[in-house]
Parts: C-alpha cells; sequence; structure tokens
C-alpha cells in the first residue's frame, strides 16, 4: 500500500484498561486523518484524549478494532516494528516539551534521526534548516535550560518535523505556556500544516482547538461530535504581528 | 544505532555528573590498582631473587638434615649431623668437585682497633670454596687451617676506621671468649652468598671451619633436642671431646658444572653415601629419624617463589574482592541512573529509539565507567608498583600481561554491570516513562 489520502485512520477502536474491573479508555472509535489536515481533539479529563493520542503515536495497540497509520495496521506490528513506524512517521509534541536536558537544541532536533541511522553531517544540516524555519536559528547551541518556553516547544516541534512524519501529533502544546508565545507556537503549527504537515492537536481549550479544520469531541470513550470549522489560515494575527511574535521570542 | 553514536551520547551523560561517575570509577580503579601494584611488585619481586643468584652458585647443592616434613626454608629445623669424615669421603667421590661444612656461629660483638661493636650471629664457618672469586672485592679466599677471616663491606664499614685487608679483626663469641683473625678479603656485596645466609644485608665474617668451628663445635651432640642438649650424654661428649667430632649443621657439594646431570650426579653420590649407615652423618640420622635435603639455590628459590606466589595470590584474592564491590557499584549507579532518566528514556523511545539501542546507550555507559576505571587503576598500580620497587631497591618488571588483562576486567566488569540495569532501561515502557516525574 503506497501513501493512501488518510494518514491515520481508527475503525471500531477500543481500549480497556483492566483496573479491578473493566474500564472502557475507548470504546469503539471510528475516526479519519486526512494527509494534511489540521484536526483538535478536545474532550475533559478521563474522557479517552490521552489514550487516542497513544495509540494514533504507536505507542500502545488497541484492544479491539484497527489503527491504519500510514497504512500500516499498528496491531499487527511487533514492538520493533511499531517504534520504527512511530520514529519515521510521527512527531510528537508534549506539554512538557520533554527535550533531552543534557542535549543542546540542535542535537535535540537532530535525536530521532541519530536512532534512524542518518549520518552526523545530515542530521545536523537537517536540524539546523528546521530551527531556522522555527525561528531559532541563533539558539542551536543552547541548552533546554537556557531556552524559553515558547522556544523550547519549537525546538520540540522542529525535532517533531524532523524526520518528514505523516502526522505531528501535539498533546496540549500550549499547556505551559503564556498566551504570546502559545500564540506564537500556534502560529507555527498553523504555518507548517500549509505547508502541508498533518496536524493533531489534543487540548481542552477551546482558542487552540479553532486553529484546526475541524474539533472532535471526545466523551466517554466515545467521539461525541465532530465540528467542521472549514479551512482555516494563521487564524487572527496579521503577517505583521507574526513577524513581531517571532522576534519576541529570541 | 552506530556504537560510536552510542558511547558518544553515553559519555555526555557521564560527563553530566561528573562527582557520581568519578566516585563510581573509584571502586574498580583501586581494585585494578591493587592488583597491578601487587604483580608488579611480585614479578620485580621474583625478578630480584633470581638475579640474586650468581652462576657460579648454581652448581652448590645444600644440604641439611631435619626431621621429615619440617616447613620452612634452607636450614628449617637443621641439625649438626655431618662429621669432618662425611665431608672428606663426598669429596673424594669423582661426581663431586668439592664438599664442604657450613655452620653459623654467634657472636656478641666485633672488636676492631679497640673500637667494639656488638654483633650477634655475624660469623659464618664454611670451606674456603664458600667465597667464590667473582664475588671477591679486594684480596683472596681464606686458607683451611689458618686464622684467616674474609669480611663483607658491612662489616668493614662498620667501624669508625674502614677495615681493609691486611687488619687483625677480634671476634668476641658467644662464650665471651675472643678470637683473633687477619682479614685476607672483602666481598663486594653484603647479601648472603648463599640461602643459608638469606639474601638480606647483614655484616658477616666468613672464616674457615677450621680452625674457628672445630674448636667450638667439638663436643656438641645432635640429637632431636637441639645441639645444646644439656642432659647426660650431652655432658659426657663435651668431656672427652676432640677436634674431629664437630658436626656441622649443613654441607654444600659443588657439582663439576651447573648442567643439571652433573647437579644430579653429583647430588646423588652425596645423598647415597650420607644416607647410608657407613658415614656418620647417616648413623645419627637413623636414630634421630632425620631426613636429608640437598638442593641447588635454584631449588631452594624455587620453595621461596611459591611462598611469594601464595602471597601474591591472595593479595591479589583480596583486590578481586574490591574489584566485585566496584562492578556492583557501577550496577547500582546504573540502576539509579535509569531511574532518573525514565523521562528520557522515554522521550528517546517515542521518537524512535528501539529497544536495542536504549540497551546499547546504557550499556556503554557502564563499560565506559569499566574501562576508565581500569585505565586509571593501572596507571596508579604502576607508578605504586614503580616506587614499591624503587622503595625495596628491587628491579622494576612491568607485567604487560596484566596491564592488558585489566582493560579486559574493566570492559567485562562495566558491561557484567550495566546488562540489568540497561535491560530495565530498554524495556522501560515509553507511555509510563513520558507520564514519570
Amino acid at each position: 500500500m503506497a501513501r493512501s489520502e488518510t494518514a491515520v485512520s481508527l475503525a471500531g477502536v477500543r481500549k480497556t484498561y483492566q483496573l479491578g474491573e473493566p474500564v472502557h479508555a475507548l470504546d469503539g472509535v471510528t475516526l479519519d486523518v486526512p494527509r494534511g489536515s489540521y484536526t483538535a481533539i478536545m474532550g475533559p479529563s478521563g474522557s479517552g484524549k490521552s489514550t487516542l493520542m497513544n495509540l494514533v503515536g504507536c505507542l500502545d495497540t488497541p484492544t479491539a478494532g484497527e489503527v491504519v497509520v500510514d497504512g500500516r495496521e499498528v496491531s499487527t506490528l511487533d514492538d520493533r516494528e511499531r517504534t520504527s513506524l512511530r520514529g519515521t512517521e510521527v512527531g510528537f509534541v508534549f506539554q512538557t516539551f520533554n527535550l533531552m536536558p543534557r542535549l543542546n537544541a540542535l542535537e535535540n532536533v537532530a535525536l530521532p534521526q541519530l536512532f534512524q541511522g542518518v549520518d552526523r553531517e545530515t542530521r545536523r544540516d537537517r536540524a539546523r534548516t528546521l530551527l531556522e524555519r522555527v525561528g531559532l536559528g541563533d539558539r542551536i547551541d543552547h541548552m533546554p535550560n537556557e531556552l524559553s518556553g515558547g522556544q523550547r516547544q519549537r525546538v520540540a516541534l522542529a525535532r517533531a518535523l524532523v524526520n518528514e512524519p505523516s502526522i505531528v501529533l501535539a498533546d496540549e502544546p500550549s499547556g505551559n505556556l503564556d498566551t504570546e508565545t502559545e500564540a506564537e507556537v500556534l502560529d507555527l503549527f498553523a504555518e507548517f500544516h500549509d505547508a502541508g504537515t498533518t496536524m493533531v492537536v489534543v487540548t481542552h481549550e477551546r482558542h487552540v482547538a479553532e486553529r484546526a479544520e475541524r474539533i472532535v469531541h471526545l466523551l466517554d470513550g466515545e467521539i461525541e461530535r465532530i465540528e467542521d470549522l472549514g479551512t482555516v489560515g494563521t487564524g487572527n494575527t496579521t503577517p505583521e504581528a507574526d513577524r513581531a511574535g517571532e522576534g519576541s521570542g529570541q | 544505532m552506530n556504537p560510536i553514536e552510542s558511547l558518544r551520547l553515553s559519555w555526555r551523560s557521564i560527563r553530566g555528573h561528573k562527582l557520581r561517575s568519578a566516585l563510581t570509577t573509584l571502586g574498580i580503579v583501586i581494585g585494578i590498582a591493587a592488583v597491578i601494584a601487587f604483580v608488579t611488585l611480585g614479578a620485580s619481586l621474583q625478578a630480584g631473587v633470581i638475579g640474586d643468584i650468581s652462576p657460579d652458585d648454581q652448581r652448590n647443592i645444600y644440604g641439611w638434615a631435619a626431621e621429615p616434613d619440617t616447613e620452612g626454608g634452607p636450614l628449617a629445623g637443621a641439625q649438626p649431623v655431618f662429621s669432618q669424615d662425611d665431608l672428606d669421603t663426598v669429596a673424594e667421590s669423582d661426581d663431586v668437585d668439592a664438599a664442604y661444612g657450613y655452620m653459623p656461629l654467634s657472636t656478641q660483638a666485633l672488636l676492631y682497633e679497640g673500637e667494639l661493636t656488638p654483633q650477634s650471629d655475624a660469623l659464618v664457618a664454611a670451606g674456603s670454596p664458600y667465597i667464590r672469586e667473582e664475588s671477591l672485592d679486594e684480596g683472596r679466599q681464606f686458607e683451611m687451617g689458618e686464622r684467616e677471616a674474609v669480611i663483607n663491606p658491612a662489616v668493614a664499614n662498620q667501624f669508625e676506621e674502614n677495615v681493609s685487608v691486611g687488619d687483625e679483626l677480634t671476634i668476641v663469641l658467644q662464650g665471651g671468649e675472643r678470637t683473633d683473625v687477619t682479614v685476607v678479603g672483602i666481598t663486594d656485596s653484603s647479601e648472603g652468598l648463599s640461602p643459608f645466609e638469606g639474601f638480606e644485608p647483614s655484616p658477616r665474617v666468613y672464616v674457615p671451619t677450621d680452625p674457628y668451628y672445630t674448636e667450638q663445635g667439638a663436643g656438641m651432640v645432635p640429637g632431636p633436642g637441639g645441639e645444646a642438649d644439656e642432659n647426660g650424654a650431652g655432658a659426657a661428649a663435651e668431656a672427652n671431646a676432640t677436634p674431629d667430632d664437630a658436626r656441622f649443621l649443613a654441607i654444600v657439594v659443588e657439582a663439576h658444572s651447573a648442567e643439571e646431570a652433573d647437579i644430579d650426579r653429583a647430588r646423588n653420590s652425596a645423598a647415597a653415601y650420607l644416607e647410608s649407615e657407613e658415614s656418620d652423618a647417616g648413623a645419627l640420622m637413623a636414630d634421630a629419624e632425620l631426613a636429608i635435603t640437598l638442593q641447588t639455590s635454584a631449588e631452594l628459590l624455587q620453595q621461596l617463589e611459591d611462598v611469594l606466589d601464595l602471597l601474591q595470590n591472595f593479595i591479589v584474592g583480596i583486590a578481586a574482592i574490591s574489584l566485585l564491590v566496584g562492578s556492583i557499584g557501577i550496577a547500582n549507579i546504573m540502576l539509579v541512573s535509569v531511574t532518573e532518566r525514565t523521562r528520557e528514556i522515554g522521550i528517546m523511545k517515542a521518537v524512535g529509539a528501539q529497544n536495542r539501542a536504549v540497551l546499547g546507550l546504557f550499556l556503554a555507559e557502564a563499560v565506559i565507567l569499566g574501562v576508565i576505571g581500569a585505565i586509571l587503576g593501572t596507571a596508579l598500580g604502576l607508578v605504586a608498583g614503580y616506587l614499591g620497587a624503587w622503595y625495596i631497591d628491587l628491579p622494576l618488571v612491568y607485567p604487560l600481561e596484566y596491564v592488558a588483562l585489566a582493560i579486559v576486567v574493566g570492559i567485562v566488569v562495566g558491561i557484567l554491570s550495566g546488562l540489568y540495569p540497561a535491560w530495565r532501561a530498554a524495556r522501560t515502557d515509553p507511555i509510563d516513562a513520558l507520564r514519570y516525574e
């Protein structure tokens, strides 16, 4: 199966945890994420957002149903193959950034390619290019603790993109950011989405979700409704504000 | 994942915890340093001891009689059983170049030019060949039947005015009686001339057994109770003593050459006679149930070497325990490190690190700690061994194979102690790890 039109598709996915009595974290979720789309997933705590993320990110396998990432069914893959698929086809952006504390910005961005066996020079070139694109061209030698929250999240975004994944999964990407830096990061998301990256953002904040093309509302492990917002651009920010925002992050 | 990349990444984690890493390797450093230092010292000690046997000494066979199964070095439990007759008969054999008695004598003091120096056990009575030509710095060997002596530098330099060849020296014997000797030679070293004396430097005056021992020793009756048996038999023997009654504590048999065949022939010839009832020694030995030992310096030193080896193995064994403790230290710190970096492991796995890559990273870290410990330990051990050898004045021998072995041990210790922690790291669940605070 070559590159399908669907980056990720879930069909009747159920995930059950045995915590004394069976708990259905996800109960029959069917969802297609088309290539190049921008999807937000919303829902209260315990609605199954994280479980959905873990399944789409090939970190976990469903109890029942099918999760297909880049044309491959995750539950038929062994641990090695899943790791490999995750490494090449999924990019993660976490609420807490999750950068390696002892690696500088460049090395953090290059890390996923290290595990793909890409040689050092290629890795560094690629990482440098991406850091420049997220506006951190002059911060490549900085360690994570020398960067602001917004800068860290931009490094994390660059890292998520380094292997040109089918999908970028962002889990509460602005949860630890103030309003201004949140806007910068979300602008970058929009920018990469415009450039063709498939984005899935999990959030519980309405204004973050509204940046997406559609919002999937989860409740008690089921899809409550899907809200279509149509095509979105860079939101409320003008190109001038965009540039100013990048400048303040430096 | 490329092993060089693993090493690079692991090295960064080690550098990230400098003090902890340094303390962790300390156990390995101490263990390996101890092993290397003691092995270096042991090898140097053996080289030193073997180097002390002069080529001319190699054809000498040293014999003494003791109760069977007596443990210890040369002369352990020796009883004076060899008569002058025995020595003469052994010397007459075609297989033997020369044979003479050996007897250490107790002294109280040495007197030179009115200056008295207390000195016990300074006198060694032996045959002329005991002083080998090449060990003489000045003068000549003493002659049998003459009141002559060869002294070693320790005696010569003991007095305000150095003793030189031709001078008169007075020896105060155990009983207080004095005897005069003319110094006819000075040896080149104060170390012992044979295994009987031991090799440590000490002041010694070498004199011919005749007259010095035959006068003194006459009347001594050997027996299981010791040479100074004061019971009736001893007293009776003393009463009608003649110089010929003197019994020597040990015998030195000189073979024609250091060739093994010559040595064996001389040894067999001497043993056959001395163990038979024909000889005075044989008769005495049969009564007292003594057995004779006839060995060359090399053979006697072999025993010493065996003891040294045993001692060295013992110390190396203790050092090995330190290595074991060191490797437990690495394992412990690696386990802490794995727990501490759970989140990092989760990140790595999320971005596509295979279990094998994570395993490799942590294993590399443990191996780096082990190898650094081994290298530092080896360097420290060699320095300690060098200082030790220099301090005891031994020829320095570096056991190079042990240096290679130490590095291998470092790697092995690293792998063994890192295996379990690395395995734990590798099978960390990324979902749990990413949630880990």
